[in-house]
């Protein structure tokens, strides 16, 4: 597990330097509609960016404004500080007001050579379907020329493959915990997922391999008094889920763009690659942003309450998110209808409160009489 | 026991709000007279300003008897106690002399005239949308006020704003939207986000927001109010279809997308509520919206003079009103040709709308609905002219009303690219460009950002947006405050930041009168 850990310690971690030592193009994103198998493609190296450790946002915040998330204005300060210097591109989604003023303040105080948005539309038609697949063209295209990719589709049918062999181990991890006692807990699996997103995946796939083989001789990971799904917006730092767990809720389901449901089923490999790929981000993508997936979102939350037998469910919401703050209002109310304990939470992109974290987390599962 | 705590309470409440009724007499008495017709007679500079306050004050109180009558004759006086049950804000409404007064105060002439034409005009399109939503029920569709009423108007439909009484009901009363505020928050709607999606939703919340059969929303402004809808229709129980526009709108493969979306928001109507598309009904409504935009062409026209001849509310909120809530309404006309009317004979005479007009403002992002005399304010303080405003500075090609394919290109590219929308959405050049457009065209002095709390997507521009004012010696005014709670920034303190850009931006350290 250290080694994984050691992995999340800078915001590009040695393999990310490794990669490029081999002459591999690291590109940035931020957003679960960025299709990772696309960006693997070739020579390129999806890298989710992340901010860990980060101190404190002055300068970002003369800037995008004290109102706007944490992870943005994280962001922002991390690449005016050259914390991203081996990142060769970056890929944004408008996910949300943040996202797309952040893409705005990076391309004035610190333009990058290659910056694109990839316009993902807020509902899933055939027409928006389309629209998608040709975003990804478009983007294909830009990426070749910028870079001397091979975009083709025979180079993407070869990404997509390598994807679902990461997608399959992630998956099949992820399954483990349905397990009365599972063999991993809420921050290892976090811990593991986040430095696989931010690492190239050819690199960092056969120590995935090996932890698997690890856990597999494991019984469980010990009493716990209940089983927790966490929910909600960017959740990079796995130390939020030790403090969760630290208090006896053992987390063994995560719905958020950092985490495994549904994020990881494998891509159908049947057609033409960017279809196929803008067809699987929006099934694979559960988000407030997304105008007509509420009742999708909330379909899947209580099937997985029940497939892994959660107790309660602990939304967290990055402060200044209109997006999960606005959403969670109805969503609260429509999981305490079913029946289903909530917790819900605000927080800063990085860890801090964590007495109050605890007192709060303790409290819901004393709540809950376990 | 716990009875006769509870009488014992109740008569002590009673009691104590009595005698503050009674202490607060005096005061209420003076702000009585202050925001009456006799207020107003009292202070007027002329006899003939006393007529034309007069006259609009009489007109607007006729529309409300005429409205009060018409309901007591259909439903009664038990019908119209049940309907203010139902709709207790109707009775803010009563309130629009004393908006009348707020901004007429100083005014005079022409400017006055303007401004009371404009309220009567409010008040009589506010009556006729009361009166569909009492007599014409079945036919009512809800819709987010970005998508524009023109197609459900020309299916035969009412279509009633869901955000129109979160702005329309501060700018009577300044605290009319707490309450709607509060009772969002209270059902665990994030307290940062939007108060104008926040009044809106604790209207829904509170019931007393009109339902009609089927809802219309999209994914426009912002985030907040996007995903708002999710909990309306909810609440409302009713089909919804929502609009989406894309991120990148300035091509023909949006605008396509966009118009295949707005066919199916009208197969969708069609299903759902009685409406049925009327293309002929469509295209006088288009022509009608083009004359309304050719006739107001004219007017900003003129508005490039130095003095204006007219400026404020005459220019913004006859926008807002007429080409948000009633576009294709022949009420529009009417008004935006009058007030080029007005305009000519101050132009030909040279007459300032605004006495000693000294700087010509724009102003960016929506107004300030519960300090809607800001600007009546600061042009007696400051000799500030209010010439422009973000919400009206949208010009586009006419309607093309030739077939019913150009007519939903056309409208597709009014929504597309219409204000607020297009600021929030493509690279930062979409929002700034227009202010500085804007800044040039109307010869203007100053920009004035109103820096609303909740609007993510505005507060994380300003930093660029002062560099480049900076660069650009454009004096550059964000005001902070709150668009709906005028809790979070006090109306003294919203002053406060005007009087200390005036003294330490543009060095005007002796306003020309004490207006506050």
């Amino acid at each position: 597990m250290n080694v994984f850990q050691e992995l999340l310690e800078s915001p590009q971690n040695h393999l990310v330097e490794q990669a490029v030592s081999d002459g591999r193009i690291p590109i940035g994103y931020s957003c679960s509609f960025v299709p990772e198998a696309f960006l693997m493609a070739d020579k390129l190296v999806p890298v989710r960016l992340h901010a860990p450790g980060v101190a404190g946002t002055e300068i970002a915040d003369i800037y995008l404004s004290n109102f706007i998330c944490t992870y943005a204005r994280s962001l922002l300060e991390f690449a005016i500080d050259d914390r991203f210097d081996l990142i060769q591109g970056w890929v944004f989604v408008p996910s949300c007001a943040h996202m797309q003023r952040l893409y705005d303040n990076l391309e004035y105080l610190k333009k990058p050579a290659f910056n694109h948005i990839l316009d993902v539309p807020r509902k899933v038609t055939e027409a928006t379907i389309a629209w998608q697949a040709e975003e990804l063209r478009m983007l294909a295209d830009k990426l070749s020329t910028h870079f001397g990719v091979d975009m083709s589709d025979d180079s993407l049918m070869k990404a997509i493959r390598e994807w679902n062999e990461f997608a399959k181990i992630i998956q099949s991890i992820g399954e483990l915990r349905k397990k009365p006692s599972p063999p991993i807990t809420g921050t290892e699996f976090q811990t593991l997922l986040m430095a696989a997103l931010v690492s190239p995946k050819n690199l960092i796939l056969p120590k995935i391999q090996e932890f698997r083989k690890e856990i597999e001789q494991r019984d469980g990971v010990g009493q716990f008094r209940s089983r927790l799904m966490v929910m909600g917006s960017h959740l990079h730092d796995p130390e939020f889920i030790r403090v969760i767990e630290s208090q006896g809720g053992l987390v063994v389901a995560d719905l958020f763009c950092t985490g495994s449901i549904p994020g990881f089923k494998p891509v159908e490999v049947n057609g033409n690659p960017i279809r196929i790929l803008a067809e699987h981000t929006f099934k694979k993508t559960l988000c407030p942003r997304m105008m007509e997936d509420f009742d999708r979102r909330l379909q899947t939350i209580i099937d997985t309450v029940k497939e892994y037998k959660v107790d309660g469910i602990v939304i967290e919401i990055i402060k200044f998110c209109d997006l999960w703050g606005v959403d969670s209002m109805p969503m609260v109310s429509a999981l305490r209808k079913e029946g289903i304990p909530v917790l819900k939470l605000e927080r800063e992109y990085s860890m801090g409160g964590e007495g109050q974290l605890r007192t709060r987390v303790q409290a819901f599962i004393e709540s809950m009489g376990k | 026991m716990n009875f006769d705590i509870r009488i014992e309470t109740t008569v002590k409440d009673a009691f104590e709000n009595a005698k503050n009724l009674v202490m607060r007499l005096p005061d209420l008495t003076k702000d009585f007279f202050k925001y009456s017709i006799i207020g107003y007679i009292i202070e007027a500079k002329s006899l003939k300003d006393s007529f034309i306050y007069a006259k609009y004050w009489a007109l607007i109180w006729g529309n409300i008897f005429k409205f009060v009558g018409k309901l007591l004759f259909k439903r009664g006086p038990t019908g119209i106690i049940r309907e203010l049950r139902r709709y207790p804000w109707i009775l803010q409404l009563l309130g629009v002399t004393k908006l009348l007064r707020r901004i007429t105060h100083g005014r005079k002439g022409i400017y006055l005239e303007s401004t009371g034409l404009l309220i009567h005009s409010i008040t009589v399109t506010l009556v006729e949308k009361l009166e569909e939503v009492f007599y014409q029920p079945e036919l009512l569709l809800i819709s987010e006020d970005l998508v524009p009423p023109e197609i459900a108007t020309a299916m035969g439909l009412k279509v009633w704003l869901v955000e129109a009484m979160g702005i329309l009901l501060p700018f009577l009363n300044p605290e009319a939207a707490l309450n709607f505020i509060d009772e969002a928050e209270n059902a665990g709607m994030n307290p940062d986000s939007c108060s104008f999606v926040k009044s809106a939703v604790g209207m829904v919340i509170k019931e007393q927001m009109p339902k009609g059969s089927a809802l219309v929303s999209s994914n426009m402004p912002c985030d907040a109010g996007m995903t708002s809808y999710s909990y309306i229709q909810k609440k409302f129980d009713v089909p919804i279809y929502r609009v989406d526009v894309p991120y990148h709108f300035y091509n023909e493969r949006a605008e396509k997308l966009f118009v295949e979306d707005l066919k199916g928001m009208i197969a969708f109507l069609e299903e759902h509520t009685p409406g049925r598309i009327d293309w002929t009904k469509l295209r006088e409504i288009c022509e009608t919206r083009n004359r309304m935009m050719e006739i107001e062409g004219e007017l900003w026209d003129m508005m490039q003079a130095r003095p204006a001849p007219l400026a404020s509310e005459a220019v913004w909120l006859s926008h807002l009103w007429h080409f948000y809530m009633f576009p294709g309404h022949k009420a529009g006309i009417q008004l935006f040709k009058r007030l080029v009317e007005l305009a000519q004979v101050n132009l030909t005479a040279k007459i300032p709308a605004v006495e000693n007009e000294k700087y010509r403002a724009v102003l960016w992002n929506p107004p300030f609905p519960h300090f809607v005399d800001i600007f009546n304010q600061v042009e007696r303080a400051h000799g500030i002219t209010l010439i422009m405003d973000s919400m009206s500075y949208n010009r586009h090609e006419p309607i093309d009303t030739s077939t019913p394919e150009t007519m939903l290109n056309g409208l597709a590219r009014i929504i597309m690219q219409g204000p607020m929308v297009r600021h929030t959405r493509g690279p930062a050049e979409n929002y700034l460009d227009d202010i500085f457009r804007c800044y040039k065209q109307f010869d203007l002095d100053m920009v004035w950002i109103a820096n609303h709390v909740g609007c993510k997507s505005g507060q994380a521009m300003n930093g660029i947006l002062r560099e480049k004012c900076r660069e650009m010696k454009i004096p550059l005014l964000i005001l902070d405050y709150d668009l709906v709670d005028p809790r979070i920034v006090s109306h003294g303190g919203m002053m406060s930041q005007v009087d200390d850009f005036m003294e330490n931006v543009m060095k005007n350290k002796q306003p020309l009168a004490v207006a506050h």
